[in-house]
């Protein structure tokens, strides 16, 4: 009796303890030990496609540096940038990441990043070869956050296909707004698709043309242009839908996602898409029609050599010197940049650029780098990195627009709400 | 509605505290690794998520450097943030119009598979079958095709010439299409409502009608009243529930409550302010102004619930 009742509580004990042990065993790990032996974590969004291409780079370094080895995670756009604001705050984020320009001040603001200035001071940290304006995209209040992998712009995207069949003409490279309204509203009577998806509550499309008029969508820490600003740019659009030029509403907000597959001009619902030159070859999977990409309409001097995203380092990072050194080979090593391509932007280094620009044989590849080709010395200045707030002033923007649209709210109306909302996101009194 | 637990015999009761407290200790350690996990992960988190609520935490910046803001996000919640009334507006009008109509459709379901024909069992299992989908992205995604302006809903309708709206892509008509999603998950309260109804003794309609009464006098001195404690269940379960629908709302809207705001559930709200916005103190102070509105609403129907809910073995309280 004694005895069942002592193996019974024996029983219990280990019962519990189990459980137990497994959770502290849980938490353990993941600390490396002695003989040099050096894992890195590196994180970063994307499809399939790019994991195959950085996996493929790393494995390089690997090869070239024995001691070096690497956790890798990726995952789709959605949700990425939750996973990565839940490992920061864990504590535990990955030595590198992949980030972009919504983020970036949002991070190096909280250092959350490395500096990389002295690392480029020293050379450990090669910008040498990236064009100016490009690497400083990267700066955020006087400390390099992020080093860019991949040039981009703005780019208009249409579909060849549904043209040629119309024998209609393709637009150009610095047609003007209001031209561009009437060539799709001639699309939409013509074709009865769309002449254009309308861009009103798309960031980018509403930052090329507030630069066109001699402003910018921040000034220092604040808000670079005004409500009247907003409303004539809520106007231009309104016109166009009066004149057929877009689609409905409803349509309109389908596309006003970023959401790539869901783009109007691969869904066959509008003729043009107001996207990002390097989607090109994106699209085009989600498409069987030939595309075509020109810059935004107006002076193409307003668009500039963005970074359409940047690796960065975590300051905290165990291994810092390594994890540069990794960053520095993937922006800069030849062999990485022709594994990697054109498919995080046109690559940095433009000694890369040039060999992986003669080489390539995807057309929609060739069409966005021909696109950039023709920009680049069209290309002003680049604006500084967005504030901290800036996914805020996006999103209020895209509410806005779509109240315009659904014709729940005057231009003005909207205008103001959205300047106010925009201001309060970015802590401006 | 679940039989009443049986007395303890009386000398159980005036054991001294000592020999129940060891005789409790067993319980208490196979209870442990529950108790356990509930500190570690329930207790621990919320009592911390109290304190984020009084900060301006931002997840990126070390929770050590958090400044302690008093009442500010509480503050702000109230008088200076109109998008915050806005989900509240959503989210009653969702819970007040859903549920009712959720519960409606569960109890008549029940009654209608309550009676004895033959492969009732294979409906019983249909109507239950969307609610062990419900809370499925998938299905969010299928509505989405369903209820857009081209969608099988549309095409339906189209047969017998109406020409339908763009419904989830339409400020309008989204709210009632994720009403509609939810309500169509009626059958985990159908469930419950059609094993109440079997314990309804048959005598008492076998009186009834002897009485003379006809079916809907039935319904409404029998029926209803017999059932009244799981209607209470029921109600008190999917009020909460409605309270706090995100799924559906995050997949349908793309994670942003749109079109304009139309669906921005306060769950949603709450997610963008925490994750996107990185605003962690004022997602925190939500969240607790929330568990207090749902623990008020749920006093309020326990209160009501006096009036109307009847049990059959309450000893005549």
């Amino acid at each position: 009796m004694l005895r069942t009742q002592l193996r019974r509580r024996r029983l219990l004990a280990a019962a519990l303890t189990v459980p137990l042990l497994m959770g502290a065993a849980a938490c353990g790990g993941d600390d490396d030990s002695g003989d040099g032996q050096v894992e890195l974590s590196i994180f970063w969004w994307g499809a399939e496609n790019r994991a195959q291409l950085t996996e493929k780079a790393l494995d390089l370094y690997h090869q070239k540096h024995p001691d070096v080895t690497f956790k890798k995670t990726w995952q789709a756009n959605q949700g990425y940038f939750d996973k990565l604001a839940t490992l920061t705050a864990g504590g535990n984020p990955p030595d590198i990441f992949q980030i972009d320009d919504n983020y970036i001040a949002e991070y190096a603001t909280r250092n959350v990043t490395l500096d990389l200035t002295p690392y480029q001071q020293s050379g450990k940290v090669d910008t040498s070869k990236f064009p100016e304006g490009l690497w400083k995209y990267g700066v955020v209040d006087g400390k390099l956050a992020g080093l860019s992998f991949g040039e981009n712009t703005q780019g208009l995207v249409y579909n060849k296909t549904l043209l040629a069949k119309h024998k209609l003409p393709e637009p150009t490279i610095g047609m003007s707004w209001d031209d561009l309204i009437s060539w799709a509203a001639n699309v939409s009577k013509v074709t009865k698709v769309p002449g254009t998806q309308d861009p009103s509550a798309t960031y980018q499309a509403f930052w090329v043309w507030i630069r066109q008029q001699g402003k910018d969508l921040y000034n220092g820490k604040e808000l670079g242009f005004t409500e009247q600003d907003v409303t004539a740019w809520f106007d231009l659009w309104k016109k166009a839908r009066e004149q057929g030029a877009t689609p409905t509403p409803d349509v309109i907000h389908e596309g006003n996602v970023t959401d790539i597959s869901k783009q109007l001009v691969v869904t066959g619902k509008a003729a043009t898409s107001w996207v990002w030159a390097n989607q090109m070859p994106e699209l085009k999977k989600n498409t069987e029609d030939e595309l075509g990409v020109v810059s935004y309409p107006g002076d193409p001097s307003a668009q500039w050599a963005r970074a359409s995203m940047y690796f960065s380092v975590f300051r905290g990072s165990k291994h810092k010197e390594a994890a540069v050194d990794v960053v520095n080979f993937l922006a800069n090593d030849p062999e990485a940049g022709k594994i990697l391509g054109t498919d995080r932007g046109l690559p940095s280094n433009l000694d890369i650029r040039k060999e992986v620009a003669a080489t390539t044989t995807d057309p929609a590849m060739k069409a966005s780098i021909a696109v950039e080709d023709q920009l680049v010395p069209k290309f002003g200045p680049a604006p500084a990195v967005p504030l901290p707030g800036h996914s805020k002033v996006k999103t209020e923007l895209v509410k806005a627009a779509e109240e315009v649209q659904y014709g729940r709210q005057t231009p003005a109306a909207a205008a103001a709400a959205y300047v106010a909302a925009a201001k309060a996101a970015i802590g401006q009194g | 509605m679940s039989p009443a637990p049986p007395r303890r015999p009386a000398t159980h009761r005036q054991a001294p505290g000592l020999a129940r407290r060891r005789e409790n200790l067993p319980g208490y350690l196979f209870l442990s690794p529950w108790l356990l996990g509930l500190a570690v992960i329930t207790a621990i988190p919320m009592l911390l998520s109290l304190y984020l609520s009084f900060t301006n935490y931002d997840v990126l910046t070390p929770l050590s450097e958090a400044e302690w803001v008093g009442w500010d996000n509480y503050r702000r919640m109230f008088t200076d943030d109109p998008s915050y009334w806005h989900s509240v507006r959503v989210t009653v009008t969702f819970a007040l119009v859903a549920v009712p109509l959720k519960l409606a459709a569960a109890l008549g379901v029940a009654l209608l598979l309550n009676k004895v024909f033959r492969g009732v069992g294979l409906f019983r299992g249909l109507f239950y079958l969307p609610s062990l989908l419900g809370g499925s992205v998938a299905l969010a995604i299928v509505w989405v095709s369903m209820f857009n302006r081209d969608g099988a809903f549309n095409s339906l309708l189209s047969i017998v010439g109406i020409e339908g709206a763009p419904w989830v892509n339409d400020p309008k008509w989204a709210l009632e299409t994720l009403m509609l999603l939810a309500i169509w998950q009626f059958g985990a309260p159908m469930i419950i409502f059609l094993a109440g109804l079997k314990q309804v003794p048959t005598e008492l309609y076998e009186a009834a009608s002897v009485d003379g009464a006809g079916a809907w006098r039935q319904f409404v001195h029998i029926t209803l009243p017999m059932l009244s404690p799981v209607i209470f269940f029921n109600l008190v379960l999917e009020t909460i529930n409605g309270f706090q629908g995100f799924t559906s709302a995050f997949v349908i809207s793309n994670g942003e409550g749109g079109p304009v705001d139309s669906t921005l559930m306060y769950t949603l709200n709450l997610y963008i302010n925490g994750f996107v916005r990185l605003d962690m103190g004022y997602a925190s102070a939500m969240a607790w102004v929330f568990l207090l509105a749902i623990g008020l609403i749920t006093v309020v129907l326990f209160r009501t619930g006096r009036f109307w809910v009847h049990y059959s073995d309450s000893e005549g309280r």
